[in-house]
């Protein structure tokens, strides 16, 4: 699979116009730099090769463990990856962790006062969270707490006094939280529509009837059970976050893999873009691969080979 | 009196009878007829376009060269005349069924309304028009030049090109018109002798009617129909306080005095940080922040690049009165930002590493490649450069000429002198991808002190610069001219200079009680190309 992924991102990149050279040099300069010298830096990046040729000399170093060089700046693609990655990671986790909890909570409190003013309020906010794109609560959260009122940086992610995780702490606040916000809603939809679905189950009424306290009814009883599809969606989220975060990242100027992957794709950087790609594929077929274990040891009835 | 009358009668029709001659299509192309091509000129209301899409912050243009000292006084005028326009089209024929292919590589949305206005305005006189815009490889699909660079046909595929030529020196503007250079011109004899005539000399007052000479010719014949001078904003917070330190171009580098600046904070914030290396400063000159505070330079202009140049790292230079020899003098005790020696053997190294890396500004390009035996070097035939003689110990270094190179000093203003500790048995065609650019060492007045990719590059003073110790930290974040980030970092307080050439910037920075903004002219012109070649 990751073969074959490998193999059209790399033709579709190929079939898109210009190379790293043309975007090395702008068309102004261009004007002033002889066909010789655009030739000698084609040759030294290798772009003069057949697309196979390209392809079969990335793949086979790929193979031996060289993931090779950023063409527009030199630096080794795993150095890139090494330093990029983490700060997506933080992000992403965040993000994660702050939907989840609230997600969860509030799709139970929806589904525990079913038709009650609260849980019209939650449906529309969670239809609004799901409905309006990202960049824009991201813009409005700027304008808000970073222009007006200036209580959190507007972007970056560290800073030269930073020495602590705690001195990062106001950075990610805002990009985290925009972040989390759509993930919160549709979490929060799911929650509530499994909770509705276990609170009339039978086994519900069993507990009730022997007295158990509602919250023990709904938390251990409820929850548990209803968590199952959560843990599938959540698992998913991971990375679709880490892929789906570039605009995030774009607009919060946040240092991660998606803006690195924007800044390549734009400067045709093939090396870079590959890698950043095929980590994405991976990561989405790891992330099925564990999704389908943790189900199965969750919900007894999803055990593989077994009848 | 009769015999008088029949004369001047017979003038008059061999000139009017060579007007007309001139006055036409030389090729299958009604764009290669000057009467089509003023009425273009013509046909766009530059005024209006100025006070509504630009708010008033551009300068309508008369010619390539922007106003100054090479302005001609005597430049036809091209301003706004649509009824002038519509009869030289009837005069030309003009087939009223043709639709010119504009292209353009401006990807914001100022040139698209550009754009559409001048569609409107040409639509106006009868003229169709679609744009477009270029992607990928756009130096090739804008800047090919034909085989044959008289006859055509053209190299590539578009009638008229908006784009812009930003220049330090004047001639940059009309060296690339030389036949065979030129994409969308045919050449001619005439046009070559007058570019001859202006690189003749280093002397701005000889070069002046040469100045005049060509772009009188040049606007006659209407090459390119020259829309609007941009100008650049520098814009500062509060915090910064130059200290009279001078405004200038500051795409490039010139005598800003940064080390005598009062910054409140202590630090400066700034763009125009790294986000993945640092660029080498040898092709954008000054738009990085570090290319200005990092590097340093042999010489040092004035804020008009090329005017009032002093020393820098020289102390003194000299120039031949053929302007073939130039010899400086270092200043003693230069170091570097790593606390080595800085020689003449590091210049003479740079000199060398322009030679053959392709990835450099035309201006330094120019000048290298004039020095005695550069070429030999460059094509790999020989292992020095038989013109560049240094003396270590005297701190001297002379350099001689193959060819008069009329900006030379002027070039170095701008190139900076790199370490050969670090950068020495570098393959030139990979500059940029050598490590250095990671962590650069440099001879400036700020010296790198940490770096994290994509996120900030704080810089801190140099306390062995030659000019003086500043006495604040310069902290520069990965943000760009019209990346958006600007307006959200000033208003947030993060930003405290930097210069756009946006002019919806400049009015969002007006707004904020902390900012202020500076007009600069600079060379900078916009313009419509022309072609003039017969279709591919």
């Amino acid at each position: 699979m990751i073969f074959v992924i490998s193999f059209l991102v790399y033709f579709g990149l190929d079939l898109t116009p210009g190379d790293a050279v043309s975007h090395m040099i702008s068309p102004e300069l261009a004007a002033t730099i002889t066909p010789e010298k655009l030739e000698a830096m084609r040759e030294a990046y290798g772009l003069n090769a057949t697309f196979l040729e390209r392809y079969w000399i990335w793949l086979t170093s790929c193979l031996k463990g060289d993931f090779g060089y950023s063409m527009a700046g030199g630096v080794a693609i795993k150095d890139i990856m090494v330093k990029t990655i983490p700060a997506t990671l933080e992000l992403s986790i965040v993000a994660l962790i702050i939907s989840t909890i609230l997600g969860c909570s509030l799709g139970i409190l929806s589904a525990l006062k079913k038709g009650s003013a609260t849980d019209s309020g939650l449906t529309v906010a969670g239809m609004a969270g799901v409905s309006i794109p990202e960049f824009f609560f991201a813009l409005v959260a700027i304008l808000i707490f970073g222009m007006h009122f200036q209580w959190l940086p507007v972007g970056g992610r560290l800073l030269p006094h930073y020495e602590t995780l705690l001195d990062r702490i106001p950075n990610i606040i805002m990009p985290s939280m925009v972040l989390a916000l759509a993930l919160t809603a549709g979490a929060m939809r799911y929650s509530r529509s499994s909770m509705l679905d276990v609170l009339s189950r039978e086994f519900i009424k069993t507990a009730r009837s022997k007295g158990l306290p509602e919250w023990r009814i709904n938390i251990l009883h409820g929850f548990r059970v209803a968590l199952t599809p959560v843990v599938v969606l959540i698992g998913f989220r991971l990375p679709l976050l880490i892929g789906g975060s570039t605009i995030i990242e774009q607009v919060f100027q946040w240092p991660g893999i998606g803006n690195m992957f924007i800044r390549s794709v734009r400067a045709s950087d093939y090396p870079l873009v590959m890698m950043i790609s095929l980590m994405y594929v991976f990561v989405v077929l790891t992330a099925s691969l564990l999704i389908d274990l943790l189900t199965a040891l969750i919900d007894p009835r999803v055990r593989l080979g077994k009848e | 009196m009769k015999k008088l009358i029949a004369v001047i009668s017979l003038v008059l029709a061999q000139l009017l009878f060579v007007s007309t001659v001139s006055a036409q299509a030389t090729n299958s192309n009604q764009l290669s007829d000057p009467r089509v091509r003023q009425a273009l000129c013509m046909a766009i209301d530059m005024e209006l376009i100025k006070s509504t899409l630009f708010e008033d912050q551009i300068i309508v243009a008369d010619s390539l060269l922007p106003n100054g000292p090479m302005k001609s006084p005597n430049l036809p005028d091209y301003s706004y005349n649509p009824e002038k326009a519509k009869a030289l089209l009837a005069e030309a024929n003009w087939d009223n069924d043709r639709v010119l292919d504009t292209v353009f590589y401006y990807g914001d949305q100022l040139t698209s309304d550009l754009m559409a206005a001048i569609q409107g305005m040409f639509a106006d006189v009868g003229v169709k028009m679609t744009y477009r815009l270029l992607q990928g490889d756009v130096g090739a699909q804008l800047n090919s030049v034909p085989e044959d660079g008289v006859n055509g046909p053209a190299a590539v595929d578009y009638d008229l090109g908006y784009g812009a030529r930003g220049a330090m020196v004047m001639q940059e503007y009309y060296n690339t018109f030389k036949t065979g250079l030129n994409p969308q011109t045919p050449g001619n004899p005439k046009m070559d002798a007058m570019i001859e005539k202006i690189n003749s000399s280093a002397d701005p007052e000889v070069l002046k009617p040469y100045f005049f000479e060509i772009q009188e010719y040049q606007m006659n014949e209407v090459n390119i129909c020259p829309l609007y001078y941009q100008k650049l904003f520098i814009y500062e917070s509060d915090n910064v306080d130059r200290n009279g330190g001078a405004y200038g171009n500051a795409q490039y580098n010139y005598n800003w005095d940064i080390t005598n600046w009062k910054v409140n904070t202590g630090t400066m914030q700034t763009n125009t940080g790294p986000t993945e290396f640092f660029e080498q400063p040898w092709y954008n000159l000054g738009l990085w922040i570090h290319n200005k505070i990092v590097f340093d330079r042999l010489l040092v202009s004035g804020g008009a690049i090329g005017t009032d140049i002093g020393v820098s790292m020289a102390e003194s230079y000299e120039m031949s009165a053929d302007g073939l020899n130039l010899s400086f003098k270092l200043k003693p005790g230069l170091k570097w930002h790593d606390g080595t020696d800085l020689t003449v053997k590091d210049v003479a190294f740079s000199l060398r590493l322009a030679m053959k890396s392709p990835q450099m500004h035309a201006l330094v390009g120019n000048t290298v490649s004039s020095i005695v035996g550069a070429e030999a070097f460059a094509n790999g035939s020989t292992d020095d450069v038989s013109g560049i003689k240094y003396n270590i110990a005297n701190r001297e270094i002379s350099i001689e000429f193959a060819k008069l190179d009329p900006n030379v000093l002027t070039t170095f203003t701008q190139f900076a002198i790199l370490p050969e500790s670090q950068l020495a048995g570098i393959d030139p065609a990979q500059l940029q991808q050598h490590p250095f650019w990671q962590f650069p060492i440099g001879s400036g007045a700020f010296k790198l002190e940490e770096v994290k990719m994509n996120d900030f590059a704080k810089f801190v003073p140099n306390e062995d610069y030659h000019g003086g110790v500043a006495n604040f930290d310069v902290l520069a974040y990965p943000s760009y001219d019209g990346d958006g980030n600007l307006i959200k970092n000033a208003a947030a307080g993060k930003m405290d200079y930097g210069f756009t050439k946006n002019v919806a910037d400049v009015g969002a920075l007006n707004a904020m009680s902390n900012m202020m903004t500076k007009a600069v002219d600079i060379p900078y012109t916009r313009m419509l190309w022309i072609m003039q070649y017969p279709k591919p």
